[in-house]
Formats: structure tokens, C-alpha cells, sequence
């Protein structure tokens, strides 16, 4: 198969999104755990399950918003594995490969990472989850067999600016991080994730170019090399934000907006070129004994219905996938929780399937640009 | 060249490292005490509040002791191992002696994630996944160059014609091993010792590998909670940290006396 | 008999008991092969590691399929291949190589004061003073410590706010190769300190006025008398900071702003973020083979296989 047809069909699901995201869908199974009472009592319960989570603002708004309601439904404890996604993932693999219960049930992973682990064949089927009945189309993953992880909110990788080094209003493009005032003041993530997208587009090529020419990235990315760019993370972001290290960066917007929560002075935005739109997602690991996995799978099904996403994503101020969630105040017309088809048009979607086939090159190729 | 230019150079140097060592401890024991939000210094403000937090906080201790009893394992199983291997490098004539001494310090040239993916694969195999001990062991394994180089360091204090003296005065092989090789050695032990259980203690690359939340070490548990914000609980956190590692020390040094062994005789 | 035997102190019949159990267990006759016996468990425990290297060495041999992310199931050697030739590992390793030297000579030029001082001062206060400023960075996690330095070096930290005052800078302290170096430098100062220690104390402070009152300056001294007696102390201290710089990940992630990564932070990535175990294997096999070829190579030139006694040493 070729990448143009991955990205037809993937524009085909962008649109399915449209239609469920518009559509004003009725609310059903709030409460209920679903699948048959009677069989759910069969079930002895764990005393716990351990779901990886992301640290900070991210585990808290997952504890207060489904794993405390889900603890007193059941009575199952939930515990928090803040291991990193791409830490836990050879932890999971290995328990899987030699025949061990997995150290987590339940991952908390970004969709791309979770791909790998469902071509590798280490998830377990979620296609029986009655709450993905309500669910927008843009749960369910492209291209794979099943329901192997569904996904569970989308997210945008903004420009995000401290407020000083733009007195005369926010930076329209991202080719202004090409300014030279900001050479030595530019930070992207250190595997150059979010801006590939935003890179082709703004080193003169369309997101229809990609897999199949990069070359634009690449270009951008060396002319971005000479500004000296920081490499880094989410802590060292706020940290440079805050020490006055840098200017701008590219960031997944939730951390620019716990960064302002916490009085840094950051503010942040969607360029014209657009922004990368990318989601997380929930999937269960295989090997678990039979009964812990029907609870772990009332976990997932509980985060995907209506209470558990409003709960859990409000604080995170992130557009869940069921229909009718509240957006947060401060987030109304901001371009990074889209809610409209005009939204998404600005964003830039690559599909799960392309990024995973050419992540280890883009990777490679972006490591020579910048270890050079 | 008087003695005066000697503890010049020599205070100039140890000065220098001094500063370097303790400055960013400085400042993150002064950051722990802000009563704001965010980690800055000079604090914004003076508070308690954090260390309020992370004492109540039971997995923060449950983590702590964890630690604590990784670190005694870890030392436990070096003693010997290290101790020996030290002894043999300092005192016999072996064969293979550099390819012994390429292979024992295979801990060090293997990056600390190679050491852990590995053992994560055969503890995994082996079922010791979930346990506590294995990473124990495992913190030995990644370390024990550290011990048996400090003992052989210590070795030119073992004079050969000692050893001899007592074997000729009849003394046999295991007396005299406890009598004259052991406590020359001991200086290299005491140093070798205290490196592994502090190293132990502190250790979180590999354990990231080898634990699972159930049984979190401090050091992967303060890890990973940094996400978006470095909070000054974490500060606070590793102040604690120091502080207790401090009274080990004491504690330690009134046991054994750590001023005898580092102090030239 | 009886009065006869008590006759003796506890201790020795305790004592014989041990040495009559130690002969059965271990005969004269085998004594030759006593040292490999005392050897074995260290060898154990590091052969923990190195079953470990057999399954990395054989996850090296095969090359990642993208359609299942599990490795292939021919053997090739595509993944050396790839380790060898890219010019991105070349870089990656040149880097590390050259920043192990530098790192190892600068460590010990600090070190060794700070042993000597350590173990020659007569004051107990600051002996132990000095022993807990060595421990206290180990307590520090290391993105906290990487945190202190900004507030310290940062374009706005403690350094550059002082040397704004003298109408200088700032000055970009943090994010590069020096950094880097530097912050390497201060962690492994601790390990070398410790190295050199009980060599230091081994030397006998007579030896040294013995040399003084002969007419050397201190200088002379320290060239001719303390280094050379300390040097099986410091060709430790250097084989474990070479070594440990060479694998070192934290620091390049912390304090290299990302473009200044170690072999280590190549072999995280393959590892951790583009799930390729292969790739991140040979990565691993070509950075143990060279530093240990590093090793071998030090201490043929040295000559003392022996860390002891070089009178002992015979290979």
C-alpha cells in the first residue's frame, strides 16, 4: 500500500470525526459499568490495577476524574505507574515475550508508541467495550485488526512564546524561529516530535508531501540548526521558560498551559502553517489472568464515557472523543482545543501508521541535522 | 617553593571542587524552603510547606525505606565479592590477570541501559521480576568495580614480607588473612563500601528497568514524577535525602570510625 | 587432656576449627588455583551482565520489521552496518571518546588535591567535612541538579547576574559541549577522590619529610615520591572516570541542551523511542568493545596489570 492512499483514508477518518464531532449525540451508559451484570458479579475482583500514567497534572486530573470514581464503583484500587511511555514499553514487551503478567494493565500512551506495541501483537482486543458505542469515530485506530487501543483525546503541539520576547503580539509563523533575535532561544521536544508537520509546511511543501518528500523539513530544520536550538523535554521547557533561557518552543499545549497556571509567563499559539494534531490513547496489555482483565477493561470504558472524559479532560483542557464535552473557559476559540471542522482544518494530522513507518528514519535524519 | 605556595595550590584546587560539589546542592536546599509554587532562588519567600508535604506523603517513605534496603543488599553482596577480587589483584601472581581485569570491569563499560535491558530480560526469565532483592543484586553488579578497585588501590600498604613473617611464625592461611591482609586492606573496604551503598541508594537508571510500582525505589519514584514542572517538593525531597544520608554517615562513622581508615597513618 | 586445651584462649580453637575446615575444603595442594577461587564471585556477579550481553548480542544480529516491531528472524549484519557507517554515530562517538580524555585528565588534576588533603589533614572536623561534600551531589537526583545549575549558570542565574554588575556577559554557560564536560568533571570528582584515597593513605607521611628534608620542594616531592607510590590509586581512579564518562548518559541529556549527545543517549533512543533493539544492541556490543579495547590497551601501556605491587605484576 502506498502512503497516498494511507493518507486518503486517513482524511476519510478526519472527516468521520467531523461528522461525530458535530453531531449532537445522545448520552448513554453514564453510569453503568455496561456488559452484564450478572457476569460482572461472577468476576472476582482485584484488589488493584496499576495504570501508567504521565506525572504532574496529567495523573491528577486521571486520579480525580476516573480513577477515584472508578475506585468507588467497584472497589478496585487504582495505583499509577509514572514510569515514561517509551520506558515502560520494553518492560511490556519483555512481561509479554516471556510468558509474565505485565507490570501495568493498563497504558496510558501516546498513539504512536502504541501502535508499535499493536503491530507487535502485545494488546488485547477492546472491540467489546460497550461505551464505544458513543464514542466520535476518531477512537477507533486506523489500519489495525480490531480494537487494539482506543484513543482518548486529541492534543496540539502549539508555539508556545513568553509573553516579553513578543511585545507586539504573538508570532504568526513558524518560520519566525528563524528570527535571529532568537538564535540560542528556540526549543523543540529532542526527537523533533510535533514538528515535522509544521516544518514541511513551513520550508515551502504541503502535508500532502509527507512520507513521500521530507525534503522541506530538512531544510527547515538545517536553517533551524543555526539558530542553536535547546533540545529537551517538558520539565526543561517550564525550567527554560521560567529561567529566561528561551523564548519560543514547541510544545504540547496542556504543558504551556500548566506553565501560565503556575505564573510563568508563557503564552501560546497555533501558526498559520498550522500545528501538529496528534492523540493519546488506552490500551491493556496481554497476559493478564482473565478476571483482572474484565476490570481493567471496565477501567478503559469508564474513561471513555461521557463523566470520565469531562472529568479527566477538563483539567487537562483537551477535546475528548465523546460528544458534548464542556471546554474549558480559558480554552473557548483557542485553536488548540479544536471543536470545529474549521478548527481541524488549520491543524496538521499525520496518520499513527505513517509516523510509526518512518519514525526511526525522520528520527535519524533530524538527529544528524541537529548532533552535527 | 615553601610550604606556604604548597597549601596555596593545594587549597586553591580543593576550593575550587568544593564549590563545584556543593553549589547546586546549595541552592536547591535554599529553593526547598520558597513558599511559592516553583523551584527559584533566591525562595520566593520562606516556608516549611513542602517538607509538610513530602513528610505525610506514606509513598515517599514506603519508596525511601526501599531504597534503604536495596542499598544494604547491594553492599552486602559486594563486601565479599569485592573485597576478594581486590586482594587477589593486589597480592597474586595470576594468569589472564588483564583479561580478568577487562572482564571485571565490564560494569563500567557497558552503558548503564545495556546493563539494564539485560538483566531485565534474564530476571525476567529467571521470575525474579517483582522482587526487591534482585535489584539489590543487581546495583552490585553494575558497581562492583568500585569495590574491588578501592581494595586493590589500598594494596600497597599490604607489605608482601608481613604476610610472609606471619606464615613463617606459623601463623596459617586464614589467620593470617584475617590478622595481616584483611585490615591492611581495610581502608579500601571502608571507602569501597560506603561508594556501593550510597550508589545504591541513589541508583535509578537500571532499577527503572528492574522495578514496577509496587515496588518503586526513591530515586526512579522522584524520577518520574518530574513531568511538566520541577515542584519544590522534590527539592525538599532530595534535601531529606541528604539529610538522612548524612546521619548514615554519622552513624556509620561512630560504628567503624571512618576517620581511622582515611586518615594516613 | 582437657586442662591442657583450655589452656588456650576461645579464639584459637575457634581459629583451628576454621583453618582445619578451610584445609579440608580447600587443600594445600590446590593452593595454586586459591586466587581464582577468591576471584569467583565477583566473576559470578558480573556474569550476570554479561548473559545479559548474549541476549543483546543476539538481538544485534537481527534487524527490526516494521510491519510487526519484532526483529527479523534471519541473522545479518545490517545493524553493525548501519552503527558503523552513519555518519551520526561517528560524530556521537568521537564526541564521547574525546570528552572521556579530557574528562579523565581534569579529574584527576582535582582529585588528587582533594584525596591528599583529605587523607593528610589533622583535623577530623574537616576530614569529614570534606568526605560529606563529596557524597552530597550523588543525593541530588540528577534533572534537580541539572535544575541547580541553571539557577547557578544560567543566562540569568547567579553568575551572569554578578557579572552584570562588572558590565559583562551574559554569557551562554549551560547547553554545550563545556557543559557538558564540566558537568561531567564534577560527578565523577567524588569517584576519583575515592579511588585515590586509600592509596594516598598507604603512603607514609615519613616518606615524604624523609624526601623534604633531603632538600626537594614540595613540587619535587609530590613528582618524584607521592605520585609515583599513589599511582596504582591513580590509574584506578583514571580506568573507572574514563570508563564511566565514556557510557555516561545523564549529563549530555541534562546539561547538553540535546545536541551534545554521548554514545549512551544514541543507544537510549534505539532502546526507548524508535523501539529498535537491534540497532540500539550493535550500538551497545561496538561501545563495549571499544572501551574495553580502551582498558587493555591502558593498562598494557601503564604496565602494572597490577593495581598492587608492581613487583608483583609478571604480565
Amino acid at each position: 500500500m502506498t502512503g497516498i492512499n494511507q493518507i486518503a483514508r486517513y482524511k476519510l477518518s478526519r472527516r468521520r470525526f467531523l461528522e461525530g464531532a458535530t453531531a449532537a449525540g445522545s448520552v448513554a451508559g453514564i453510569s453503568t459499568l455496561g456488559l452484564g451484570q450478572a457476569w460482572a458479579d461472577e468476576q472476582p475482583k482485584p484488589a488493584e490495577i496499576v495504570v501508567r500514567a504521565w506525572g504532574g497534572v496529567w495523573v491528577e486530573s486521571l486520579k480525580a476524574g476516573v480513577s477515584d470514581p472508578f475506585t468507588q464503583m467497584t472497589g478496585i484500587a487504582v495505583r499509577h505507574d509514572l514510569t515514561e511511555d517509551n520506558e515502560i514499553q520494553p518492560k511490556v514487551w519483555a512481561a509479554v515475550d516471556q510468558g509474565r503478567v505485565p507490570p501495568i494493565n493498563i497504558n496510558w500512551d501516546t498513539t504512536i508508541n502504541a501502535t508499535k506495541s499493536a503491530l507487535r501483537g502485545v494488546t488485547e482486543d477492546l472491540s467489546d467495550l460497550p461505551n464505544l458505542a458513543n464514542v466520535l469515530p476518531v477512537a477507533k485506530p486506523e489500519g489495525l485488526e480490531g480494537v487494539p487501543l482506543v484513543n482518548v483525546y486529541a492534543y496540539v503541539y502549539v508555539l508556545a512564546y513568553r509573553n516579553e520576547a513578543f511585545p507586539s503580539g504573538a508570532p504568526t509563523s513558524w518560520n519566525d524561529l528563524l528570527d535571529p533575535r532568537f538564535k540560542g532561544r528556540v526549543a523543540l521536544y529532542n526527537d523533533g516530535i510535533g514538528m515535522h508537520a509544521p516544518a514541511v509546511v513551513a520550508g515551502g511543501g504541503k502535508l500532502a508531501d509527507i512520507p513521500a518528500n521530507m525534503q522541506p523539513a530538512w531544510d527547515y530544520f538545517s536553517k533551524l540548526k543555526a539558530q542553536n536550538p535547546l533540545l529537551g523535554e517538558d520539565p526543561d521547557f517550564t525550567a527554560w521558560f521560567q529561567k529566561g533561557e528561551i523564548d519560543v518552543a514547541c510544545t504540547i499545549s496542556s504543558n504551556a498551559r500548566e506553565a501560565k497556571k503556575n505564573g510563568i509567563p508563557v503564552a501560546w499559539t497555533v501558526p498559520k502553517e498550522g500545528a501538529t494534531l496528534d492523540t493519546d490513547c488506552l490500551w491493556i496489555p496481554k497476559g493478564l489472568p482473565a478476571a483482572d482483565l474484565y476490570w481493567t477493561k471496565q477501567y478503559v470504558n469508564y474513561a471513555i464515557g461521557q463523566a470520565g472524559q469531562q472529568a479527566w479532560l477538563g483539567p487537562l483542557g483537551l477535546p475528548g472523543v465523546v460528544p458534548g464535552l464542556t471546554p474549558p473557559e480559558d480554552l473557548v476559540g483557542d485553536l488548540s482545543y479544536p471543536t470545529t471542522s474549521d478548527d481541524l482544518a488549520k491543524l496538521l494530522q499525520v496518520s499513527p501508521k505513517i509516523q510509526v513507518e518512518h519514525q526511526s528514519e525522520w528520527f535519524a535524519k533530524f538527529k544528524e541535522i541537529m548532533q552535527g | 617553593m615553601t610550604d606556604r605556595s604548597k597549601a596555596v595550590v593545594l587549597w586553591l584546587l580543593v576550593g575550587f571542587s568544593v564549590v563545584t560539589l556543593s553549589a547546586p546542592t546549595a541552592v536547591i536546599i535554599g529553593a526547598s524552603l520558597t513558599s511559592g509554587k516553583i523551584v527559584t532562588f533566591p525562595p520566593d519567600g520562606l516556608s516549611l510547606q513542602w517538607y509538610a508535604q513530602i513528610l505525610g506523603a506514606f509513598d515517599l517513605r514506603a519508596a525511601f525505606l526501599r531504597s534503604l534496603y536495596v542499598a544494604t543488599v547491594c553492599t552486602l553482596i559486594a563486601l565479599p565479592c569485592g573485597t576478594l577480587a581486590g586482594i587477589v589483584f593486589a597480592k597474586h601472581r595470576i594468569r589472564f590477570r588483564k583479561g580478568i581485569q577487562v572482564y571485571l570491569l565490564l560494569p563500567f563499560t557497558i552503558p548503564l541501559i545495556g546493563s539494564g535491558v539485560g538483566l531485565m530480560l534474564v530476571f525476567g526469565a529467571g521470575g525474579l521480576l517483582g522482587s526487591l532483592w534482585p535489584v539489590g543484586l543487581a546495583c552490585c553488579a553494575i558497581n562492583l568495580p568500585f569495590m574491588i578497585w578501592a581494595v586493590a588501590g589500598s594494596a600497597n600498604a599490604l607489605d608482601p614480607d608481613l604476610e610472609k613473617a606471619a606464615a613463617n611464625c606459623g601463623a596459617p592461611p586464614v589467620q593470617t588473612f584475617l590478622t595481616v591482609t584483611l585490615p591492611a586492606v581495610m581502608p579500601g573496604v571502608i571507602t569501597g563500601a560506603l561508594l556501593m551503598f550510597i550508589l545504591a541508594l541513589n541508583e535509578f537508571l537500571v532499577s527503572l528497568l528492574l522495578v514496577d510500582s509496587r515496588i518503586v525505589t526513591l530515586p526512579v519514584l522522584i524520577y518520574n514524577s518530574i513531568r511538566s514542572i520541577i515542584t519544590p517538593d522534590l527539592a525538599a525531597i532530595s534535601v531529606v535525602f541528604v539529610v538522612v544520608a548524612a546521619m548514615v554517615i554519622a552513624i556509620l562513622d561512630r560504628l567503624v570510625g571512618l576517620d581511622i581508615f582515611l586518615k594516613s597513618k | 587432656m582437657r586442662h591442657y586445651s583450655t589452656a588456650y584462649p576461645l579464639s584459637w580453637r575457634i581459629f583451628d576449627a576454621v583453618e582445619a575446615l578451610a584445609k579440608r575444603v580447600w587443600p594445600a595442594r590446590f593452593a595454586p588455583w586459591l586466587p581464582y577461587l577468591l576471584l569467583l564471585p565477583a566473576l559470578l556477579v558480573t556474569g550476570l551482565l554479561v548473559i545479559g550481553l548474549i541476549e543483546i548480542a543476539d538481538s544485534s544480529l537481527h534487524v527490526l520489521d516494521k510491519a510487526t516491531f519484532r526483529s527479523s528472524e534471519s541473522y545479518s549484519l545490517e545493524n553493525f552496518e548501519r552503527a558503523l557507517t552513519a555518519s551520526l554515530f561517528r560524530n556521537i562517538g568521537l564526541r564521547s571518546f574525546l570528552g572521556a580524555i579530557l574528562v579523565t585528565a581534569v579529574t584527576l588534576v582535582l582529585a588528587f588535591p582533594y584525596a591528599y588533603v583529605l587523607v593528610r589533614t589533622e583535623s577530623p572536623i574537616l576530614r569529614k567535612l570534606l568526605l560529606i561534600v563529596l557524597f552530597l551531589p550523588f543525593f541530588i537526583g540528577q534533572v534537580v541538579r541539572a535544575y541547580g545549575w541553571l539557577i547557578i549558570l544560567g543566562n540569568e542565574g547567579i553568575l551572569n547576574t554578578s557579572l552584570s554588575f562588572l558590565g559583562i556577559g551574559p554569557f551562554r554557560l549551560l547547553f554545550n559541549y563545556w557543559a557538558v564536560l564540566f558537568g561531567l568533571v564534577q560527578t565523577m570528582i567524588p569517584f576519583a577522590v575515592l579511588m585515590l584515597a586509600p592509596a594516598l593513605t598507604a603512603i607514609p607521611k615519613e616518606t615524604e619529610r624523609a624526601a623534604e628534608s633531603l632538600g626537594a620542594n614540595w613540587i619535587r616531592t609530590f613528582q618524584y615520591v607521592v605520585i609515583p607510590l599513589a599511582r596504582p590509586g591513580m590509574v584506578g581512579a583514571a580506568i573507572v572516570v574514563f570508563t564511566l564518562t565514556l557510557t555516561d548518559f545523564a549529563i549530555p541529556a541534562v546539561l547538553g541542551g540535546g545536541s551534545n549527545d554521548f554514545i549512551a543517549n544514541a543507544i537510549y533512543d534505539q532502546f526507548f523511542r524508535t523501539s529498535d533493539a537491534g540497532l540500539g544492541s550493535a550500538l551497545t556490543l561496538l561501545l563495549i568493545i571499544a572501551g574495553s579495547a580502551a582498558v587493555g590497551v591502558a593498562l598494557l601501556l601503564v604496565g602494572i596489570g597490577t593495581l598492587g605491587l608492581a613487583g608483583h605484576d609478571d604480565d
